[in-house]
């Protein structure tokens, strides 16, 4: 690690990210350098083949750490694994969890983890804020949500959903996460709410582009996903 | 004889034969325990007045009605143990596959360079 400098650890899965991968993490290094000590920890969720890294993108100051599902499990699944691996070695003074499709920015990310070493516990990012070009039918069931979402969780935020956040490490403690699917973001705002851990919104810029549209999250991909909270209700442990 | 017990009766026989004949060589109890719920149902099928005496007999008016009622909570129930079974299993799949790829994951290195004393440098 680069002595002196603020260390942050990016919790990534990643699916079938062959060709965004890569300029992702490259936008993560050039945003980083010099300023912050980032190590990605990257789960790739069952690609095939598995996904191939650059060896040259770490450089002192931006490390990788790579782990691979053998099967495809999910990404809230990936997310935990990646929770696992960034809690189990060095400590961190922030983490922050982002998409390997290149949807999220990298200047957003470690600018939500700039909340977190000012002394935020929970930072999530606002897309509605940040000059992002939502398409108006995700837009509106995302608003939608909302609701949703502040009557399962408490928490009426202006972005449901947004994979862009930020933890301290006390907080990415107490949110382990039991959701394989999509469900996840629900569930980190249910265990965020039930830790009663503060919570803070940052605007950021979300970039759909017709790659992302056409394998990332689908709009009808929400009636799976109250199906997995139903489930997760019914028979998951309680006050797990 | 109705066309709807003969077709009825028709399907059950026609399902029977082709389990008997597609599962062989593997355990065939269960095909026992089918034939049997099988042959009970043909019954109630081709003389369903009997069915009627039955409910009458414990307060029920429809014979189809004294046998609906308890499949529908049996399969209700088995529904929901399945599902339950079978979110048991993905969580230990899931366990498992997390602490293959935990016990798996490695510092990508830049090329020319010790990986251990890269995972050593980041604290792993």
């Amino acid at each position: 690690m680069s002595e002196g400098l603020a260390t942050v650890a990016i919790l990534m899965p990643a699916y079938e990210e062959r060709a965004a991968l890569g300029p992702t993490l490259a936008s993560l290094r050039e945003a980083a350098r010099g300023a912050l000590d980032v190590t990605v920890f990257v789960v790739d969720d069952g690609s095939e083949p598995a996904l191939a890294i650059d060896h040259d993108l770490p450089r002192p100051g931006f490390a990788i750490v790579v782990a691979r599902h053998a099967i495809n499990l999910g990404q809230g699944a990936a997310l935990e694994t990646a929770r696992n691996l960034a809690l189990a070695g060095a400590r961190f003074d922030a983490y922050v969890t982002m998409d390997a499709d290149g949807q999220h920015g990298a200047d957003d990310a470690l600018a939500l983890a700039t909340r977190v070493l000012g002394g935020a516990d929970v930072v999530f990012g606002d897309r509605f804020g940040g000059g992002s070009n939502v398409p108006t039918l995700r837009a509106l069931v995302l608003r939608a949500a909302r609701i949703f979402e502040w009557a399962a969780t408490g928490l009426f935020l202006a972005d449901a959903h947004n994979g862009l956040r930020a933890f301290s490490r006390r907080a990415l403690e107490r949110i382990p996460i039991q959701q394989n699917g999509m469900a996840h973001a629900t569930e980190i705002r249910q265990r965020v709410a039930r830790a009663g851990l503060a919570v803070v919104e940052a605007p950021v810029s979300v970039r759909y582009s017709d790659a992302t549209l056409a394998k990332g999250q689908r709009t009808s991909g929400a009636i799976g996903i109250l199906q997995d909270l139903a489930l997760q209700y019914l028979f998951g442990e309680p006050g797990r | 004889m109705t066309i709807a017990a003969a077709l009825l009766l028709g399907l059950v026989f026609g399902l029977l034969v082709h389990d008997w004949v597609t599962v062989r060589g593997k355990n065939r109890r269960v095909l026992w325990v089918e034939t049997t719920v099988f042959v009970i149902g043909a019954f109630f099928i081709a003389f369903p007045e009997r069915a009627t005496g039955l409910a009458h007999m414990v307060g029920i008016q429809r014979g189809v009605d004294f046998l609906l009622y308890p499949i529908v909570i049996w399969l209700v129930r088995e529904t929901l143990l399945t599902r339950r079974r079978h979110l048991e299993d993905r969580e230990r799949m899931t366990q498992l596959t997390r602490a293959l790829a935990v016990l798996e994951a490695r510092a990508v290195v830049p090329r020319g360079v010790d990986a251990g004393a890269a995972d050593a440098a980041r604290g792993g």
